[in-house]
């Protein structure tokens, strides 16, 4: 055992309980072997137990993925960060699948012009296949965890589908202007997307949300399929009149699944 | 007080459950079956993560058929499902406070004292940063039941809590449990007669998705009063027996040759019971 004991002013320090952690745990351990010493601290239950918690609050707390920081910086509220950041199809393997599906359609658009529609097309089911991914007892490995807790249920599957759509909406944004298109027609994709998006919701509460998911992709490749036959052009469903209906489409759907969410 | 009438669930052809009746109050209830019985299926029902096939179920004058008293029975209840996922990424203390959230405690600093405590409750404290990965068999049943105990609910649910736990954190869960048992309503599902011995007031017996005995361990073990033996030579091949660690033979059933009369305990109640209905049915 050394010969060193603790000195006044740092002992003072210590129980004011202005030592930064690391160096209130020093003390602490050699209070812990020291006789001499931890007969010069007064020892007060209370105090000694308010100790602990201060440095168990110091220590024991969670370290936020850089994700959640930036939402946290963004002032998206720590807890409903956690939320986002913590959705399956958020991980990095998903948001890179996202990536290489919209690098590939621009470069194929970029190639050959003829292929934009393809761009368009997909752009909405992309984030049908991450809602579909988000939630449920077979692609969420917690979810027998997560389902007897409040949250559970649409509350939950919005939140996850929001950071979905946001990922997916934020990264086709991004690859719009690449578009071999002008940017009325680049951004076509827009309304379908939330409208496919909130129609999954929407079935959501009455189906499996995969299924929910493969129906509304269904549902969009009818329309587009229809549309394609109707007019000889895969760009007619993307016109003024069919972005209203998608429009309208997305808000009514949308207001539904708020209703039912916070039911 | 939690109210369960001509509970049934089925799937496919299967009847998981099959007309239960079962009222629950506070203290500690044990199901216990043989695997198929029913017992993680009327769990499931209780937390609200299955919707019966037919029959009601009432908690504290809530009926989880309605979305919305739904939730607020999930705002009552704490479950520690049989086979609890995790993320594996995630550390304990994270995990923990993630389904706090979801728990609906959103400020912080509380959140973060509750995630505190209930580590401590089972001994998690020291294991609190690191990853889910990284835990043992016996951590991780720990961890599901912190995240059970979060907000003390009224109403905890535990689908075989004991799996993995060695003897000392098994008598740690048990004073745990029996304090819990005070003053909430505890319903735990196992194999484990000796856990229900020691642990529970009362004992539901399920098999078929019926209950086949509702009642205390004492009278349990008294369904095989009379019919427990000891003896020092192997009875008969068809009998029930097994050697003991002093090297004597306890049969349950008929009396076997210069055998000596012994008290019964829970398991020799529990498996006469399940061996009259096997014979009955």
């Amino acid at each position: 055992m050394s010969g060193w004991h603790i000195p006044d002013d740092l002992r003072e320090r210590y129980l004011a309980g202005t030592l930064d952690a690391a160096l209130a745990m020093s003390v602490d351990a050699h209070l812990g072997r020291c006789a001499k010493c931890r007969a010069a601290v007064p020892y007060e239950p209370d105090w000694l137990e308010a100790s602990w918690e201060r440095l168990e609050a110091e220590l024991i707390k969670p370290r936020p993925a850089p994700f959640e920081r930036l939402l946290r910086h963004g002032g998206v509220p720590g807890h409903l960060a956690r939320l986002l950041t913590a959705t399956p199809t958020m991980s990095r393997a998903w948001v890179v699948a996202v990536v290489a599906s919209v690098a590939f359609g621009v470069v194929a658009a970029r190639q050959d012009a003829d292929l934009l529609p393809a761009f368009l097309i997909g752009a909405p089911v992309l984030p049908l296949t991450g809602i579909a991914l988000a939630y449920g007892p077979r692609v969420d490995p917690a979810h027998e965890l997560m389902a007897a807790t409040p949250l559970s249920g649409p509350r939950l599957l919005l939140t996850r589908a929001t950071a979905v759509l946001a990922v997916a909406t934020v990264l086709a944004a991004i690859a719009s202007p690449l578009l071999p298109a002008p940017p009325g027609l680049s951004a076509a994709w827009l309304l379908p997307s939330l409208a496919a998006a909130s129609g999954c919701l929407a079935l959501s509460n009455r189906l499996p949300v995969p299924i929910a998911a493969f129906a509304v992709g269904g549902v969009w490749l009818a329309i587009v399929g229809t549309g394609g036959l109707v007019s000889g052009s895969w760009l007619a469903v993307f016109g003024p009149v069919a972005q209203l209906g998608y429009g309208l489409a997305a808000l009514l759907l949308s207001f539904r699944v708020y209703r039912v969410s916070i039911a | 007080m939690i109210q369960i009438r001509n509970l049934s669930k089925v799937y496919g052809h299967r009847r998981a459950l099959d007309g239960l009746d079962l009222t629950l109050g506070t203290g500690v209830t044990g199901l216990l079956g043989p695997n198929g019985a029913g017992k993680t299926t009327l769990l499931r029902c209780l937390a609200t993560t299955l919707a019966p096939s037919g029959g009601s179920i009432e908690a504290y004058g809530l009926n989880p058929a309605d979305p919305v008293q739904r939730t607020a029975l999930r705002r009552r209840l704490g479950y520690l499902p049989q086979d609890p996922g995790f993320y594996p990424h995630f550390t304990v203390f994270d995990l923990v406070d993630y389904v706090a959230i979801l728990k609906e405690m959103t400020v912080r600093e509380r959140r973060h004292a509750e995630v505190r405590r209930v580590l401590a409750e089972v001994d998690l404290t020291d294991q609190a940063r690191l990853k889910v990965r990284k835990l043992s068999g016996g951590m991780r049943q720990r961890l599901a039941l912190a995240q059970a105990l979060l907000g003390e609910p009224d109403l905890l649910i535990l689908d075989e809590p004991t799996v993995g736990l060695d003897p000392e954190q098994r008598m740690l869960f048990r004073a745990l449990v029996s304090r819990l048992g005070e003053s909430h309503t505890v319903v735990l599902s196992t194999h484990q007669t000796e856990d229900v011995a020691a642990l529970c007031e009362r004992v539901v017996v399920m098999r078929d998705g019926r209950a086949v005995f509702d009642g205390t361990p004492g009278e349990l073990a008294g369904v095989a009063a009379g019919r427990v033996w000891l003896s020092d030579q192997a009875p008969a091949a068809s009998q029930v027996f097994w050697r003991t660690a002093d090297g004597r033979y306890r049969t349950l059933g008929d009396r076997p040759p210069s055998a000596d009369a012994t008290a019964p305990g829970v398991e020799d109640g529990y498996l006469m019971l399940l061996r009259r209905h096997e014979e009955a049915a």
